[in-house]
């Protein structure tokens, strides 16, 4: 099954995990290479969050209001602190665009993605898989700013955020010792923020065979067989994909 | 003993149905955009699943049976109003005072006005699968329609709301803020 095969309604039944395991892993699959399509599914997302969104604060119902005459409703705060969550991320997103000189690669993708990534947060831990596959320094700025961005997102919000930070093909680069010019920003993003970085075993083979000497990452760096089957192992475990 | 066992079940279900009032009212909502008809829509539906409880087979199916309840009380409403009745929401101005407020406000202001260009079979499916987080077994259940159908009303739906919010963060937003500030 080609990208272009898949259409709109097959991708709400899989947003909606309606499909067998074979479709939902087939149409996982071709999400990692295909952009268009992780698009398409992000927007999908995003309505399916913001109708969600839309309601979780109406206004109280009479019944509510003689309940809160009764208690403070730790509830309803609940409610409103997630919200204002929300909102400040959206809108945080929506100022963040207008800044000058800021993500010049954000797309409806992206927007989508936060909306889709956000709008649950809710206090329970989110898990976010950041892909990095270049090395081309507009890319691993606005990775590197995506992951601040987040990690401030959730520790204002107060809430737990597991963030991994894969990198495959030319993107292992920004983890070679020695050689990547992030090595100091990265090491404290591990250190202070727990933040995973993973890099491809076979990316590393091959740019050992290219340059010929042998590839050196940073410590802390985990090695994975196939970057790929990570993605794809955290996707079916609910973790949220951002691609860089 | 058997008399008692009836009444503590029957106990058992009021609170339970007591405990998804909140839910109930969130979701006719949803539908209609208006607190007090919403208000109105759960009660009724509390006071009729009370009155039919002995009715409920499997306690396992509570939720789809009280939220048909509901959908058949907004049906009948729909009925009696006419179907094309147009709801206008309710802003509570105070809330624009302060910034976060506001800002939370104009993003759901948007995406209400988009749900609610909505024909209303596709209204009440989008949020019973969205916000109410139901299965479309579930959905088809309990607006008693196939499978199929769930599947392709929320499939328009979504559609036409992507079509509506795919401007979010453009400068459309800009101007509906400035609409706002004025």
């Amino acid at each position: 099954m080609g990208a272009n095969e898949i259409t709109e309604d097959k991708l709400n039944l899989f947003i909606d995990k309606q499909l067998d395991t074979d479709e939902m892993n087939e149409i996982h699959q071709i999400l990692l290479d295909d952009k268009n399509l992780r698009e398409r599914v992000c927007q999908l997302k995003a309505v399916r969050e913001l109708v969600g969104y839309a309601y979780s604060e109406v206004p109280p119902s009479r019944y509510e209001k003689e309940k809160e005459k009764n208690s403070n409703s730790v509830y309803v705060k609940a409610i409103a602190a997630s919200v204002t969550l929300v909102v400040g991320v959206l809108l945080g997103w929506v100022s963040h665009q207008y800044v000058p000189g800021s993500m010049n690669t954000v797309s409806a993708e992206n927007v989508f993605q936060y909306v889709a990534n956000q709008v649950t947060v809710n206090h329970r831990q989110r898990k976010i898989v950041l892909h990095i596959d270049s090395s081309d320094v507009q890319v691993v700025d606005a990775a590197l700013k995506e992951v601040d961005y987040l990690l401030a997102t959730y520790r204002n919000a107060n809430a737990p955020l597991k963030l991994d930070v894969v990198t495959n093909k030319t993107g292992i680069d920004i983890l070679r010792s020695k050689v990547s010019p992030y090595v100091d920003r990265i090491q404290e993003l591990a250190t202070n923020d727990n933040v995973s970085f993973y890099a491809c075993s076979r990316a590393i083979a091959k740019a050992s065979k290219k340059d010929g000497l042998e590839v050196m990452m940073m410590p802390g760096v985990i090695t994975h067989r196939t970057v790929k089957d990570l993605i794809s192992d955290r996707l079916q475990h609910g973790w949220v994909y951002i691609k860089a | 003993m058997k008399i008692v066992k009836n009444v503590l079940a029957a106990f058992s279900l009021k609170s339970e149905f007591a405990a998804r009032r909140n839910k109930l009212y969130r979701i006719a909502y949803s539908w209609c955009h208006d607190s007090t008809l919403a208000d109105d829509l759960a009660q009724e539906a509390i006071y009729k699943a009370i009155k039919n409880a002995a009715k409920l087979r499997d306690v396992n199916t509570l939720d789809t049976w009280l939220y048909r309840i509901l959908f058949n009380c907004w049906q009948d409403y729909l009925r009696v109003k006419g179907r094309n009745v147009e709801f206008v929401e309710i802003h509570d101005d105070a809330q624009l005072e302060h910034d976060e407020s506001y800002q939370q406000s104009q993003i759901v202001d948007r995406v209400r006005a988009s749900i609610e260009k909505l024909p209303m079979p596709l209204r009440e499916v989008v949020t019973l699968a969205d916000f109410a987080g139901f299965s479309y077994a579930q959905i088809a259940e309990i607006i008693d329609v196939p499978v199929g159908t769930v599947m392709s009303r929320l499939f328009r739906a979504r559609t036409n709301l992507k079509q509506q919010l795919l401007d979010f963060g453009s400068d459309e937003l800009v101007e509906f803020k400035l609409r706002r500030v004025k």
